[in-house]
């Protein structure tokens, strides 16, 4: 219990300066020049990113509220409607996307943050070579998707695969990997896991690094395990990282779109539609931009709220930890 | 062919980290954005263009000849997507050819996606933003997708009948939507029945004519342990199993679309549950592997070159690949047209694929477009395709002409074969293709009954032929 009761009262970090200094009351004509110039010089820098990020979310918002037809000479607004966002949600392909996009995301991201977890505990104890170790974790990662994938396809090909040799030599017959929906998806999973944990390894050593080792030394003298360090010091004092790689990772995977693009082309059946690929079906296959940005939006707001949600209850939890 | 060949997809939007979710559909609004951005003021200039000149009845902006497919000078862009992958490019000869036959005439090639979605979906945003190419070279299965989004020009408002009628039985019809020619028909692909010379002569066996005969011959040859398969196919869940159904669908009398296909014909009894259920049997017997609900185009061509099968359904590409190096077969293939169901008239049909040639609504120079896009479809160009690079002419005089005959195996055998279009004379034809694919598929794949999976197709393609749905 001892243990327990200074574990729980990690060093806190330190509060933010911000009311420390106060705003002294000269708001005198240099300092506005100095903002203004300030504002002048990132101008074109704002505006390229306006451009290129702002307009098209907010043209694509627009859009799906929009009886849209695209034609020869532009787009057509026939009008405001929330018929996109009828036709989606009455679509069973629609929510079958979204029930696997999140079962998805679930999966990969907790998949990936437990073996990445470990691996970097294992590459923290590393004292030679853990700068090529983390060379060769980089692989996977710095790999761009579409050709990673393209190897996998290759890999889980039912006539020439090695997958589907070494299945076969373990005596599970000749399964057509993908070719149904529950191997199609354990196979995009297989490849997601392999291609992103090096990510999620890389930032949890980074956390681990940051540890002070005065605790694990207090741990240690009042006779700790391995495990019970790591679930009472360790595990906390990595929470904020982990909360890190656990928001970029479910903003990744929940727009799920170059694995099956490449590796199933969202079948077989539904069976590995994404709400990307469903997006892009649609308004790129079917011309159909309406439902397309529907989906695109929806899909935003989804992610949005969930990670949203996420940060409000790690936060809490990190607070009542930390008092 | 391409057509239905997605394997190759050179570009994709990389992963694009968080911003804000599906980035591949930030990127997509992105483009949609900057198209629709351009759109009033092109939009407007655009209008007049092709308004003015459609009801004229002819279009010579700035060709320097009022007559239309007969401009003199010029300059103008081709947008196509590379039609071989080896020696020299058929683009490059194709167009050098008619610049000496054109000399006023200059055309640039802008060299177009591998992928079909791919391609369709930059000269979407292209053209609805006012711009793109003058000519494109485009799939067979766009003309009602484009002539519903006025995404291309009505040819046949300037192009005469008689023009019309130099083109090989069925493929005009197939260009056509209500009542107007969106593209003229560049070069064709269909499907063929490849087989073994060698096994067939062995065992003294003919080349099939009806499905139930490959089946047997099929079994037997398997038996003798001759081939570990007999007859591999497309049946994967994308666009080329949508090609080999509508084969075994037309053979059995059965069609997905009414006439004015606005209607699903697909029901789950009838012509379309026996064209299923033999698919269906295929796979069940052992007749075609298991993993047939993965097979494309380069599946089952891997299947056959290496041996391990007897016959092979695939479009005019796989001769010339069968005899290449790397081979198992070389020397030992045969061509033939298709089979078809007992009791139905020889030979079973094939499937229609290749490509058309596009203009550009927003193209400044129409005219000198038609002179292009007449000498592209005319016999010199034709001959130029079918003798010097093997692919199909369009032209029907050129497709039976006897040197074009005598220049390769395939080209031999098109005149005895019989076309099947897909349903693509709706807009929503993508949907519908979907809706027959994944049901298809998932019948080898054996997660359906052929019953369940035309049930399904029908309502899927009820949906889509009005619009509805995803």
């Amino acid at each position: 219990m001892a243990i327990a009761e200074r574990v729980e009262k990690p060093p806190l970090p330190p509060e933010p300066p911000a009311a420390a200094i106060p705003l002294i009351g000269r708001p005198d004509a240099h300092r506005r020049k100095l903002a203004r110039l300030g504002w002048m010089f990132s101008a074109p820098a704002l505006v390229v990113i306006a451009v290129v990020t702002l307009f098209p979310i907010v043209f694509s918002v627009v859009m799906s509220f929009e009886n849209v037809n695209v034609t020869g000479s532009g787009y057509q607004f026939n009008g405001t409607t929330l018929g996109n966002y009828n036709v989606i949600l009455n679509n069973q392909t629609w929510r079958y996307a979204l029930g696997f996009t999140v079962l998805y995301t679930l999966i990969t991201v907790l998949v990936e943050i437990i073996l990445g977890t470990a691996i970097a505990l294992v590459l923290e104890r590393l004292t030679h070579g853990r700068g090529w170790m983390m060379a060769l974790l980089l692989i996977p990662w710095s790999l761009i998707t579409v050709i990673s994938a393209q190897l996998w396809y290759y890999m889980y090909d039912p006539s020439y695969g090695i997958i589907d040799r070494i299945l076969h030599a373990l005596g599970f017959g000749n399964p057509v990997i993908l070719g149904t929906n529950t191997s199609a998806i354990i196979a995009l999973m297989v490849a997601d896991v392999w291609k992103t944990t090096p990510f999620v390894a890389i930032i949890v050593l980074a956390g681990l690094v940051m540890l002070s080792s005065d605790v694990y030394e207090a741990a240690e003298v009042d006779g700790a395990n391995g495990w019970t360090t790591f679930w009472r010091i360790t595990f906390p004092l990595l929470r904020p990282t982990i909360a890190l790689a656990v928001l970029f990772r479910v903003l990744q995977a929940f727009g799920l779109f170059d694995l099956p693009f490449v590796l199933t082309q969202g079948g077989p059946g539904h069976a590995t539609t994404s709400l990307a690929v469903l997006g892009y079906r649609a308004m790129f296959q079917d011309l159909k931009f309406g439902p397309g940005a529907a989906v695109a939006t929806s899909t935003a707001l989804l992610v949005v709220l969930g990670c949203m949600a996420f940060l409000r209850v790690f936060k809490a939890q990190v607070g009542s930890e930390g008092n | 062919m391409a057509s239905a060949n997605k394997r190759f997809t050179p570009g994709l939007p990389g992963r694009r980290a968080t911003a804000v979710v599906a980035g591949g559909l930030a990127v997509a609004s992105l483009l949609g954005a900057c198209g629709g951005s351009g759109k009033s003021a092109s939009g407007a200039t655009s209008n007049t263009t092709a308004g003015s000149s459609g009801s004229s009845g002819t279009a010579a902006p700035s060709g320097g000849s009022t007559a239309p497919g007969n401009a003199t000078s010029g300059s103008i862009t081709w947008w196509a997507s590379p039609i071989t992958t080896s020696g020299p490019d058929p683009r490059t000869v194709l167009i050098q050819a008619f610049e000496k036959a054109n000399p006023g005439i200059h055309v640039t090639l802008v060299s177009a996606p591998n992928d079909t979605d791919t391609n369709r979906a930059a000269l979407t945003t292209q053209i609805s933003g006012g711009g793109g190419p003058d000519v494109y070279m485009g799939d067979v299965i766009w003309p009602a997708q484009f002539g519903a989004h006025q995404l291309a020009v009505p040819l046949s408002k300037y192009l005469p009948s008689s023009y019309w009628s130099t083109f090989a039985n069925g493929l005009v019809a197939g260009a056509t939507y209500k009542g107007e020619v969106y593209g003229a028909p560049l070069f064709e692909d269909q499907g063929f029945l490849y087989y073994r010379k060698d096994i067939l002569q062995a065992d003294n066996l003919p080349v099939p004519t009806t499905w139930e005969q490959l089946m047997s011959e099929a079994q037997q040859i398997q038996k003798k342990g001759q081939a570990q398969y007999g007859y591999v196919f497309q049946g994967a869940d994308y666009e080329g199993a949508t090609c080999d159904f509508m084969e075994f669908l037309a053979d059995a009398g059965g069609k997905v679309l009414n006439s004015s296909a606005d209607k699903s014909e697909l029901t789950a009894n009838g012509d379309a549950l026996k064209a299923l259920t033999f698919e269906q049997q295929l796979v069940n017997s052992g007749v075609s592997p298991k993993a047939e609900s993965t097979f494309q185009e380069s599946q089952a061509m891997d299947t056959f070159d290496s041996g391990k099968s007897a016959f092979l359904r695939n479009w005019d590409y796989a001769y010339s690949t069968s005899q290449a190096s790397g081979s198992a077969v070389v020397g030992k293939v045969g061509v033939a047209p298709m089979p078809t169901f007992t009791g139905q008239s020889q030979p079973g049909y094939s499937n229609i694929g290749g490509w058309n040639l596009y203009a550009n609504p927003h193209s400044k120079n129409l005219a000198a477009d038609l002179t292009f896009i007449k000498w592209m479809t005319g016999t010199d160009a034709q001959k130029i395709l079918a003798t010097q690079f093997s692919e199909i002419p369009t032209n029907q005089s050129v497709r039976t002409s006897p040197d074009v005959i005598a220049s390769n195996a395939v080209l031999a055998v098109v005149p005895k074969t019989k076309l099947v279009p897909r349903p693509a004379q709706t807009p929503n034809y993508p949907a519908v293709s979907q809706a027959i694919y994944q049901n298809v598929s998932a019948v080898l794949a054996g997660q359906k009954s052929p019953q369940a999976a035309l049930s399904a197709a029908n309502s899927a393609i009820s949906t889509a032929v009005s619009g509805g749905g995803l």
